[in-house]
């Protein structure tokens, strides 16, 4: 027998299975339902559409199957997330028959509805991992976000019941406009207070039904950048990604729609059966009431996976792909059409090569490169980044 | 080396998976292996782990591997018993009591 170090293992079996198509990581939404109103959330519906949304959704015994199914292909990973997972009553089931599985589990939660009963039935079926998402520091900013008055004092509940048990949590926050001014202070809490491992994501999507209202409290292109540059460990591990991953496109890349692992290693399911590529992009699914896992991964997105790009576009030849974060799923989104570059992202990802020091190659018409309309005014923003740096 | 009459049980707590070509022990409860690391066997341990089930002997595990395999029952028996060894360390298998 050999041990080895997780870490170590996962890079070294994540490799292997590209090669083998194997889908050895899920991600697994459970209910669309939320017990909370977020502001910028991309889910629309509340825990409170009991009847609506809870009848549609996967039973307990069609996730035992699909679960059956995915893990006979080879599913080592799950994230189960939602909505809020604890809202479905049936969850600790459903978990537990994934666990007798051997299915290595991470669960996203609010952690506002988590209890002693479910901290103690966790700390005996011990998670993979826990990410609890913290909207901020105080109450007032907490709930400004959340909607539900009383829910900051729940959430700090549960993490406290959970690291009472030495459960392996992590907390992250999403940047907004409305929490931007409370960053420190929750990496603080969690990273010094906690002891916890902490990160943060600056990105935020448009609704599932492509509705722009959660985009209202999106941070600007600068601010984005920003937050880039006030953290030392998170400018570092971009550096090390761009090294690695900006350059020259292969005939490849340049063809394929898809550079994510989804499709070749990694899968979602939403609360209502539909297996895709990816959660964020509700097209092109496979229906896993009316049929198998296997036919699912097999047949359905293998063809996805293989979509090729229709049309040349100014992301086709850029090098700094790594910087941006557009893929099909946020140019549907944004855009309504997976190819359309996104306008946000493209001027980030060269507000950013900028500010870490990368060269921009032309790459066709694009606004924001040297010869572009809109290059004076990235300058700009450029200037002003390095006044705060 | 006396080869062993001991019989070794498989903890109640533990997953097999085969991903990739490769045979990995997961732990299900808190109280089994541990969460940060991962247990992989090879293909002669794969063999082993599956003879394992409390009633099986040391001895007997030696001498299905002579029959299965071209090696000698020393070495055989060596391999096992620092396999069974380290799943014992690990919490992934237990003794008699």
């Amino acid at each position: 027998m050999e041990i080895h170090h997780y870490g170590d293992w996962s890079s070294q079996i994540n490799q292997r299975v590209v090669n083998q198509r194997i889908p050895i990581i899920g991600t697994i939404e459970l209910t669309s339902r939320c017990n909370l109103r977020c502001i910028h959330c991309y889910n629309t519906k509340t825990s409170g559409d009991q009847h609506s949304q809870r009848g549609e959704e996967l039973t307990y015994n069609e996730h035992c199957r699909i679960l059956d199914e995915a893990t006979e292909s080879g599913c080592l990973w799950a994230c189960y997330t939602g909505g809020e997972i604890f809202t479905r009553p049936d969850f600790l089931e459903i978990y537990t028959y994934a666990k007798r599985r051997g299915v290595l589990i991470t669960l996203f939660t609010n952690g506002t509805l988590i209890t002693p009963r479910i901290a103690d039935l966790l700390a005996e079926w011990r998670p993979f991992s826990i990410e609890i998402t913290l909207y901020g520091r105080t109450k007032e900013t907490y709930e400004q976000i959340t909607g539900i008055i009383g829910s900051y004092e729940k959430c700090m509940q549960g993490i406290q019941l959970l690291m009472d048990r030495g459960l392996p949590l992590k907390l992250k926050t999403v940047v907004l406009t409305a929490n931007k001014h409370e960053i420190g202070d929750m990496k603080q809490f969690a990273e010094k207070d906690l002891e916890l491992e902490f990160r943060f994501d600056t990105m935020i999507n448009p609704g599932r039904d492509c509705s722009k209202e959660p985009l209202a409290f999106r941070l600007s292109p600068q601010q984005v950048v920003e937050m880039d540059l006030m953290d030392s460990k998170r400018l570092s591990e971009w550096n090390g990604f761009c090294e690695q991953f900006n350059g020259p496109i292969s005939s490849e890349q340049n063809n394929g729609l898809y550079h994510c692992g989804g499709g070749i290693k990694s899968f979602s399911i939403d609360p209502y059966g539909q297996m895709g590529i990816c959660l964020l992009l509700a097209k092109e699914r496979y229906d896993l009431r009316v049929g198998s896992f296997k036919e699912g991964w097999e047949n359905v997105l293998i063809k996805v996976r293989r979509e090729q790009n229709e049309r040349h576009t100014k992301c086709t030849a850029c090098q700094i792909k790594a910087m941006c974060g557009m893929c099909p799923a946020n140019g549907w989104l944004e855009n309504c059409d997976k190819e359309e570059p996104v306008d946000f992202l493209c001027r980030v990802a060269h507000l950013r090569a900028h500010a870490f020091g990368f060269t921009v190659p032309p790459h066709g018409e694009c606004e924001f490169c040297e010869s572009g309309i809109r290059y004076e005014e990235l300058m700009c923003s450029f200037e002003q980044l390095s006044h705060c740096a | 080396m006396v080869i062993s009459s001991k019989c070794v049980t498989k903890s109640d707590d533990l997953a097999i998976r085969d991903i990739a070509g490769e045979t990995i022990i997961v732990p299900v409860k808190n109280n089994v292996g541990d969460l940060n690391s991962i247990y992989t066997l090879n293909e002669i341990g794969t063999f082993v782990w599956r003879l394992i089930d409390g009633a099986t002997s040391i001895t007997q595990i030696v001498n299905a591997i002579c029959e299965e395999y071209d090696v000698q029952s020393e070495e055989a028996e060596k391999d096992v018993v620092t396999l069974t060894s380290s799943l014992e360390a690990a919490g992934l298998v237990r003794s008699p009591e």
